[in-house]
């Protein structure tokens, strides 16, 4: 290691080391993602998840009142189902048939969800009604 | 018409195959004649994908139902603008699209780099022909815009979501950054293969890398803007894999951008710019493949298929072919000049780079982990929001604090003690505007906090330099400021457009910070006759009326805006339920202030039609609009750079006449 090696190599190296340890911290504090399951994989879930699935059956409730908004949510291209308790803003393309997202916990056999984080997918393409 | 499309689409292919290989052959073997005709027919193959892409949109505005595209995309009452954007609407005819922008932008950089010198265009054709012959493939093998079938009586048509102006202008723009990145690609690969270690393809591709970057940069703010004032959520950018599809090679180009500026001032970074312009054109086919395969969970879905696994498998031969040659020349990439300090323009622009590429693959990181999880540990897990607003904090803010440092350090080497001076002013304001913006109560947010006051040094710096450069021009030439300014940009106007860029991106650090750290939310359910307060605002719900238009039930709440006793106006957020598509869409009322750029964003969430009670979803912004104008003010130093410079021109020919004998041996 001579005087005249480029500090290049050096800040580089540092750089680095400097993001992986600012990574291992961000893992360490915050965690890493959030599970996304289907409702077929909810079984045994505790923990914050996302669910996604397909909107089943009738849409029942307001989302703004204290009871909630409640519906169903499928295995996309599957069959089982579980019901959500919804509470917040409900965006503009849900509805019955649609696919969504929405976080929240299972707590005895139904889903009750994070106010506010239900997302429809945004259909780039047309699908036939149905 | 559709064979004739299909025709048309082979004869493309066949042409880009020939381009690749007879291209390569004439190449290696230094075959004048025969790298003319492998150019040749470059140029035809945008002839035949021209004709493909024009029956296709014949078929289009015929209502031609034949087309499974057309029935698939297109309806019979759609307007006549949203049949054209169906184009880029699916699968295969974004494919098309890709591949008509590829072959256009292909002819004319081998009609206009004919400076480069013949050995490098000659290996710059056949890389051209070959990513140009992967995507004919696809359109005529395995995504064909012209299957056909008997014709439906209606086409399934366009979602009502997307018949909006946005369409026909966002896709469009992100296609023809993300293709123009293949130019700089191709230049970087020929100067390897053609054994040259100089700095031509650089010079050479400077504008298109430019032009990819700007249209990449409108497409994705045009898109915050659909999302923003359409979509009705109150944000603008939601860290899906498919908006970061294009913000990573976006980041990737501006690193490569600010890196190639070392390479030609001081040769170095050689290696380093090959794997920048690498990774930005595989970041650029990744972003098609976020987009088109439907692996990663977005909430964008859009039209899937079989290209895929294509897309996947191209990206990797290109990665593992340009390492290869990349590894195989190093010897010819060998630094001119070292890094004499730390303390100088060129390690700026090293850091500069480093945070943007952290920045860039930490987003790659997020979009890929999903991915990855599934088939290590076989469950999918998605990295959320925070995730990214973390790494955008780490790495986006001493970004824009090195913004405003960079333009201030010498090259080479700088003292610490002129450092000094030259920090001194812009520091003192940056640090009392803080002092101001926590005695005003900005201290809520130390993120919003710091990004104000790096913003206000960069802004000081960046006029500090103008200033300094106008004086200078003025005593040497003379005549009033005004004209002095004018000349200083004109004969410089790589940097000073740099600069407007630069104030461009501090502009939408300022709306970000503003409209995320300090924006204030509120919800409450009204009767007529209820008001809310909200950041100094008072809301007045005053009652509901219904419309009708030609395809919608429209809703409509109707509230008075006031502000210190002061009325400001009705604004009437709604929502409009569409029969047709049993739909309903969330109409926002959006109240902007030209003065302090401030918005206030009223989405009405529920209507309940018996009690005559709205549950109201209030959003006041601060700032926000500065991000709208940080987009015009890009695209003016975007201009700048951009436009030509005779002077400039002659300097580079001058000297590359003068290092040619040199460097190609």
């Amino acid at each position: 290691m001579g005087g005249k090696r480029s500090p290049a190599r050096l800040v580089v190296a540092l750089s680095v080391a400097g993001v992986l340890a600012i990574f291992l911290v961000y893992t360490a504090l915050a965690g890493g993602g959030t599970p996304s399951l289907k409702p077929s994989q909810l079984a045994g879930h505790t923990g914050r998840v996302s669910l996604v699935g397909k909107v089943v059956g009738s849409v029942t409730g307001q989302s703004h009142s204290a009871a909630g908004m409640r519906f169903r949510v499928q295995d996309i291209g599957g069959k089982s189902a579980v019901p959500v308790v919804y509470h917040g803003s409900v965006p503009d393309l849900f509805r019955t048939g649609r696919d969504v997202v929405v976080d929240g916990r299972l707590r005895h056999g139904s889903f009750v969800a994070v106010p506010g984080t239900l997302v429809t997918k945004c259909p780039s393409k047309y699908t036939p009604k149905g | 018409m559709a064979p004739l499309g299909r025709a048309a689409l082979l004869v493309a292919f066949g042409c880009l195959i020939y381009a690749a290989l007879a291209g390569g052959y004439a190449a290696a073997r230094r075959r004048r004649r025969l790298a003319l005709s492998a150019r040749n027919a470059l140029l035809a193959a945008f002839g035949a994908t021209a004709v493909a892409a024009a029956v296709l949109v014949a078929a289009l505005l015929r209502h031609d139902f034949t087309f499974a595209y057309v029935a698939e995309h297109t309806s019979a009452q759609l307007p006549a603008r949203y049949r054209v954007s169906a184009l880029w609407g699916g699968q295969e005819g974004s494919l098309l699209f890709w591949l008509l922008v590829l072959t256009g932008y292909s002819s004319i950089a081998v009609l206009a780099a004919r400076r480069a010198g013949q050995d490098l265009l000659a290996w710059v054709v056949p890389i051209l022909g070959t990513i140009g012959a992967f995507f004919a493939f696809l359109v005529v093998a395995i995504a064909s815009p012209f299957h056909t079938q008997t014709a439906p009586p209606d086409g399934l048509g366009l979602t009502p979501s997307l018949q909006n102006p946005y369409m026909l202008i966002h896709p469009p723009l992100l296609y023809l950054g993300y293709v123009g990145l293949s130019i700089p690609f191709a230049f970087a690969m020929a100067t390897l293969l053609a054994r040259r270690g100089d700095e031509m393809w650089i010079v050479v591709t400077r504008r298109w890398t430019l032009v990819a970057w700007t249209f990449l940069g409108v497409g994705q703010l045009l898109g915050a803007h659909w999302a923003y004032v359409e979509v009705g959520w109150g944000g603008y950018y939601a860290w899906d894999p498919v908006e970061n599809a294009a913000l990573m090679p976006w980041l990737a180009a501006t690193a490569f951008l600010h890196s190639v500026m070392i390479q030609e001032k001081r040769g170095m970074l050689k290696v380093w710019n090959m794997l920048l312009v690498v990774l930005a054109f595989c970041l650029a086919i990744f972003g098609d493949f976020l987009t088109r395969s439907g692996v990663i969970n977005s909430i964008h879905s859009f039209a899937q298929g079989k290209v895929g696994p294509w897309l996947l498998g191209f990206i990797c031969a290109v990665t593992a072919a340009s390492l290869a040659l990349v590894f195989a020349r190093l010897p010819l990439l060998r630094a001119r000049t070292r890094l004499e300090s730390l303390v100088s323009r060129e390690a700026t622009f090293l850091y500069n780079n480093l945070l943007l590429v952290a920045l860039c693959l930490t987003i790659l990181w997020g979009v890929a982990f999903p991915l990855l999880s599934e088939a290590v540990r076989g469950q999918t897990v998605t990295i959320a929001r925070p995730y990214y607003d973390f790494f955008l904090r780490v790495f986006g803010l001493p970004l824009l604090l090195l913004m405003g440092i960079g333009p201030l350090v010498a090259w080479r080497r700088a003292s610490l003690r002129a450092l000094g001076n030259a920090f001194l002013g812009p520091a003192l304001l940056a640090v009392a505007t803080g002092v101001v913006l926590i005695a005003l109560g900005a201290g809520s947010s130390r993120p919003g906090l710091i990004a104000y006051s790096f913003s206000v040094f960069v802004l000081a710096s960046i006029a500090l330099e103008f200033a300094r450069g106008t004086r200078a021009r003025r005593s040497l030439a003379g005549g009033s400021w005004p004209a002095a300014f004018g000349s200083l940009v004109a004969r410089n106007r790589r940097r000073y457009g740099g600069y407007v860029v630069h104030a461009a991106v501090v502009l939408l650090a300022i709306g970000i910070a503003g409209s995320s750290a300090y924006q204030t939310v509120r919800e409450r359910r009204l009767q007529p006759g209820q008001s809310m307060n909200v950041a100094g605002y008072t809301l007045a719900f005053q009652g509901t009326t219904e419309g009708q238009s030609s395809n919608a039930r429209e809703l409509r709440t109707h509230l008075l805006l006031s502000r210190g006793g002061h009325t400001l106006g009705s604004i009437a957020p709604g929502k409009n339920y569409y029969p047709a598509e049993r739909s309903s869409s969330n109409e926002v009322a959006i109240r902007h202030n030209f003065l302090t750029l401030e918005d206030v964003y009223v989405i009405a969430d529920q209507i309940d039609a018996k009690s005559g009670a709205v549950y109201f979803k209030v959003l006041v912004k601060p700032l926000v609009n500065l991000i709208w104008l940080a987009g015009a003010v890009f695209v003016l130093g975007s201009l700048i750079t951009l436009w030509p410079d005779a002077r400039e021109e002659r300097r580079l020919a001058a000297r590359y006449r003068a290092e040619g004998a040199l460097v190609r041996v």
